[in-house]
């Protein structure tokens, strides 16, 4: 029994004494999925339950809000950032530059990696490429129809050129989206504007597989004469697979973590399941009128989070058999378009981090579906700006978007389950 | 004999007393006393017979005409008679005045004149003699005495006066003094005869009564006869019965005339008349006799029964119900509110012809004023209207209103601002979205052309031209991808960047092919001019169009859905500013040599070589392969704000500044097939659906 005045604090402190911790640590409580932030007594008022009833108390370890570290200016706006190189930030922005910052915002590498800008990054974790150290294969997806695979070296020595554009990735007549990479860096995945999913492996061909598209006429030919000859060019690659079933553009696609599944999602609504050796798409889950934004697997494996237009993340799980329109089992409203979804790569398997056009970034957890656990505005400085990527690892979110690069710093919790009355 | 008639009344009394008193040798009336006794005792003498047989046929002619006296001439006895009539209903009336007046008024219970009982010189017996009357002004028993002269009026018009009235003279009659209430009751103390005196209202004070009217007044009371003198148990005069007293002789000595046993000839010449009619057969005395004749019998129920519906019963009329008594309950008199909108209904529309009105008595009630029109109505009903159930029409007002479909079936339209993106600051004088939607180029008045990415809101490139930008459209093709600016005299044909190698190629063949079309045979005022496919980039428009000088900023391009003509309206004068162009042919053509009014917009028909033009209150039709007028469509709109057709090309939108929206059916006629206000400034279908998009 829990007196109905008690308040998040006196809660605190009944789960900390049971527990014995060492340390105090301040926890939150979920109630029948909504984080309880008055009394007890009020929120069963409020709800109109009876103080007879048995309420079931969830408790995690309370977020600290979010604090900014720090600021990495970009000229231009940033689509896509990752935290996942060690001691590193990557961005790439619409300018098509990559660029590279250290943990002292230090900015160590500009790469001019496309003409047109650049819209998504992957690191491909290549240990086994034979590459020397502090040496990483970067794929990247631009306006320009095509993908790069680059060749990043992030040592000292500048005997090495810093970076070499090792391939073109030549398949989708639209701009490409994204780009992401498996598990095991042995494949990636590029989706497409015009609808189509390709699959590629990461190694680099020793010559063109695709041919130079040219016009017809005899003028032509003396280029393509010389640009044989040049053999620092990147080798025009051709994709292993073509995915096709999305009838739209394609916002995302990214594999399974066994690596032998892949799921996307696009703006004419589904997500589709594929079958990524066979290039079949497996199963759909079809919404209605929802064009999606991006997509993210949630920790455990079993569900997906997507974004959508209508200014909602709907939570949609996987495992569900295929049926016509299957049901979100959760939907999370936003106040402005939500565009990028970031859940850890490790830690917490109920939170995930969203950012949206109206230049909030928002912590949710996966059971409290009526409001973010906290939230923050990034670029209050500038006067906001859409958020357009969104990583989050090890403590630290990284967010990229219109008004540059921000690193905040924001933890997650473990989490256990207490049940009073 | 009138005297039982006499009560009350003063003329009848007159004439009474006069019929008493002029035939002086009557006796009898006067012995009345005497011959209740004799009756008593037993029959009169022969003489006094004798005499009142002889005064009989005397009395009545002059009692008559002396009633009469107000209308002299008379002639004949039933005018007389029904005079009489009109005398008993005057006094009849006169009687009513009076009794108002109660018996305190002295005058005209100052009735009867004493009687002088005298010898009479002929029978010797005692008479009753009444003194004459002088048929002067003072013999009206009306006039008599009374000082004051104002008539029969009401006295309450003296009360605020000093005087009463009026004497004969004209002088004024003072009121007498009066005491207050005190004075009055010492008086019926201190006065033995107050109890016995009367207000006069003549004369404004008491007045004490007379010994004949006390006993007038007594005899009332006690149902007794008015009249002291009056017998009403006189004896029976025996005139022709009793011995002596038969009629021996007939009454009159003439012979009996001759008619009374000639038969009459016209009494024979009227039988002769219809004893001929007989004989000629043109009476038939009997009918004769038939098997016809007889009583015929048949069995009603023999019929066969009609097929006609069976009339409709009368209309019976409603019962009257609480709210038409004439003093109903409270709850069923009308509020002020309810009397109102009684009167402000329609008569036909009244649930009741009538509004409940309550009366104190049921005397108060006044003549019912719509009885006649009631009765005439129900006479309607009853013969002359046609007895047909008439079907009221029950509407109920809300069904009448369009069902409107739920929002959410119309989704989805917008709800909510997505993104919103910064010009510079100058004002954006053009959008247009490329045909795949994913980007939108948008041109403003400092001559800046950008692109932007539409999900993202990013702005990918930018072009810079000179001057203002009036109008820029995405070609609608999709093997081929360029939009088109247009700057001052100028039409600008740009590649935008990250295109596929195969249409950009296409792109370039298109608006710089290698072989230019030949020129065509008269010479256009318009230039085109194109870079050369190899040194094109999307940073520099590849294809510019000069139109003649002078002809403005264009601020419309229209394409054909085909995407290979384009139209222009330049704001400029001269032949209305529309330009066709041809990409494939790279010619371009004014349609038009003059048009009336100032174009707004122009418009390709999707399918038909048709062509509408907007001035500023039409919408024109061209058929281009004809080159001729087709239609004039009416839209009674002011001023014409934008157009669009729908994709199949039958239907027609289009919306005006003053807020309405006009459809056109092209099939049917120039008149708008429906008009919806308070819209739009803006309008344009659907590609898909058969929706259109209308914008405030």
């Amino acid at each position: 029994m829990i007196p109905a005045s008690w308040k998040r604090y006196q809660l605190s402190q009944l789960v900390n004494k049971a527990l014995s911790l060492p340390k105090p640590i301040p926890f939150d409580f979920l109630v029948r999925g909504e984080i309880l932030r008055t009394t007890l007594g009020e929120w069963c008022a409020e709800k109109g339950i009876g103080e007879e009833e048995t309420l079931e108390i969830e408790y995690f370890e309370s977020i600290m809000p979010p604090q900014r570290m720090s600021s990495l200016p970009h000229e231009d706006w940033v689509s896509s950032v990752s935290s996942r190189l060690s001691s590193h930030f990557l961005t790439a922005s619409y300018d098509g530059q990559l660029r590279v910052f250290d943990y002292s915002q230090k900015l160590l590498r500009t790469v001019p990696l496309h003409d047109a800008p650049t819209t998504s990054l992957a690191i491909i974790p290549s240990d086994l490429a034979g590459f020397a150290e502090n040496t990483h294969l970067i794929a990247s997806a631009s306006h320009d129809l095509t993908a790069h695979l680059t060749k990043l070296s992030l040592s000292d020595s500048s005997d090495l050129p810093s970076h070499q554009i090792l391939a073109s990735l030549h398949l989708h007549t639209a701009p490409l989206s994204s780009i992401s990479a498996n598990t095991s860096g042995k494949h990636l995945l590029t989706a497409s504007w015009d609808g189509l999913i390709g699959l590629w492996d990461t190694l680099v061909p020793s010559s063109d597989e695709v041919p130079l598209e040219e016009p017809q006429g005899g003028e032509r030919k003396k280029r393509r004469k010389l640009g044989d000859s040049e053999n620092s060019k990147p080798k025009r690659k051709a994709p292993l697979n073509v995915l096709k079933s999305h009838t739209a553009r394609v916002s995302r696609a990214l594999f399974a973590p066994s690596g032998n599944q892949a799921y996307s999602t696009g703006f004419d609504s589904t997500i589709r399941t594929w079958d990524v050796e066979n290039g079949v798409c497996l199963s759909t889950i079809t919404a209605s009128a929802k064009p999606f934004l991006d997509l993210a697997l949630t920790p455990s494996g079993t569900s997906v989070l997507a974004a959508s237009t209508d200014r909602t993340v709907s939570q949609y799980d996987i495992r569900a058999p295929e049926s016509a329109a299957t049901p979100s089992s959760a939907t999370f409203m936003h106040s402005g378009t939500p565009s990028c979804i970031a859940v850890p790569a490790s830690g917490s398997e109920h939170q995930f981090m969203t950012g949206a056009y109206d230049g909030v970034v928002r912590l949710w957890d996966l059971r409290s579906t009526k409001g973010a656990v906290t939230s923050f505005k990034v670029w209050e400085a500038k006067g906001g700006g859409k958020v357009l990527s969104l990583d989050w690892g090890n403590g630290v979110a990284v967010i990229g978007g219109e008004g540059g690069v921000e690193v905040w710093k924001a933890n997650q919790g473990d989490r256990s389950v207490v049940s009073s009355n | 004999m009138a005297g039982p008639r006499v009560n009350g009344n003063s003329k009848k009394r007159k004439a009474a007393t006069e019929e008493h008193a002029q035939p002086e040798e009557t006796v009898f009336s006067h012995n009345v006393g005497l011959e209740m006794q004799s009756e008593d005792e037993g029959s009169e003498g022969d003489e006094s017979d004798n005499g009142e047989v002889d005064e009989f046929p005397e009395i009545d002619p002059r009692s008559d005409s002396e009633a009469d006296e107000e209308y002299p001439g008379d002639s004949a006895e039933d005018e007389e008679e029904d005079e009489d009539k009109d005398d008993e209903e005057d006094e009849e009336e006169e009687s009513e005045d009076q009794s108002e007046d109660d018996d305190i008024s002295d005058d005209d219970l100052h009735i009867f004149p004493k009687a002088k009982t005298v010898t009479s010189d002929i029978t010797g017996q005692l008479k009753r003699v009444f003194p004459p009357i002088e048929p002067d002004y003072d013999s009206d028993s009306s006039t008599e005495e009374a000082p004051n002269r104002v008539g029969n009026i009401p006295m309450h018009w003296y009360d605020e006066l000093p005087h009463v009235g009026y004497d004969i003279n004209g002088r004024k009659v003072l009121r007498p003094a009066r005491g207050d209430e005190l004075d009055k009751f010492l008086e019926t103390i201190e006065d033995p005869n107050s109890w016995t005196s009367a207000f006069d209202k003549k004369a404004q004070a008491d007045k004490p009564l007379t010994a004949e009217e006390l006993d007038l007044i007594r005899r009332l009371q006690e149902n007794e006869i008015p009249d002291a003198q009056y017998d009403p148990y006189e004896p029976t005069i025996e005139w022709f019965t009793g011995k002596g007293k038969e009629e021996i002789m007939p009454l009159s000595g003439a012979p009996e005339p001759k008619r009374r046993w000639v038969p009459s000839i016209w009494e024979k010449q009227k039988v002769m008349k219809i004893v001929r009619a007989i004989r000629q057969g043109r009476i038939l005395p009997n009918k004769p006799k038939t098997a016809s004749d007889k009583a015929q019998f048949y069995a009603i129920w023999n019929e066969e029964p009609s097929a006609h519906p069976a009339p409709l019963p009368a209309p019976k009329p409603r019962l009257p119900t609480h709210a038409a008594s004439y003093n109903p309950p409270e709850e069923y008199l009308p509020t002020e509110e309810e009397r109102k909108r009684w009167e402000e209904t329609e008569k036909e529309d009244r649930e009741q012809n009538f509004l409940p009105q309550k009366y104190s008595a049921l005397r108060l009630v006044p003549a019912y004023n719509q009885f006649i029109q009631e009765r005439f109505s129900r006479q309607l009903d009853l013969y002359l209207a046609p007895r047909i159930q008439r079907t009221k029409l029950q509407i109920d007002p809300n069904s009448l209103i369009p069902k409107l479909p739920s929002p959410n079936s119309l989704r989805p339209f917008p709800v909510y601002k997505s993104l919103s993106v910064l010009h510079a600051k100058t004002r954006v004088r053009s959008v247009s979205v490329s045909p795949d939607g994913a980007w939108v180029v948008s041109g403003d008045e400092s001559g800046n052309v950008s692109l932007w990415e539409v999900i993202v809101g990013k702005e990918v490139k930018r072009w810079k031209f000179d001057g203002k930008v009036g109008a820029l459209e995405w070609c609608p093709r999709t093997d081929v991808v360029f939009f088109v600016v247009a700057t001052e005299e100028r039409l600008h044909f740009v590649i935008p960047p990250n295109l596929p190698a195969p249409v950009l190629f296409a792109t370039q063949a298109v608006l710089s092919p290698a072989n230019l079309p030949p020129a065509p045979a008269t010479p256009s005022p318009v230039k085109w001019t194109s870079v050369s496919a190899a040194s094109s980039s999307s940073e520099k428009p590849i294809l510019t169009i000069d139109l003649p000088p002078s002809s403005g900023l264009p601020k419309q391009i229209a394409w054909h859905r085909k995407g290979d003509y384009l139209s222009t309206i330049s704001s400029g004068e001269g032949q209305g500013g529309v330009w066709i162009h041809q990409i494939s042919r790279r010619h371009s053509q004014a349609p038009f040599k003059k048009v009336k009014g100032a174009v707004q917009l122009v418009l390709f028909h999707p399918t038909k070589p048709h062509f509408f033009v907007a001035t500023q209150r039409y919408v024109r039709i061209y058929n281009l392969a004809e080159q001729k007028l087709l239609k004039t469509l009416q839209a009674g709109i002011r001023w014409i704000s934008s157009m669009d057709v729908h994709p199949l090309g039958d239907h027609l939108i289009v919306g005006g500044y003053d807020r309405k929206l006009c459809w056109f059916d092209l099939e049917l006629s120039d008149k708008p097939y429906k008009i919806l206000r308070f819209a739009f400034h803006l309008s344009h279908y659907g590609r898909r659906t058969n929706m259109f998009l209308c914008f405030m």
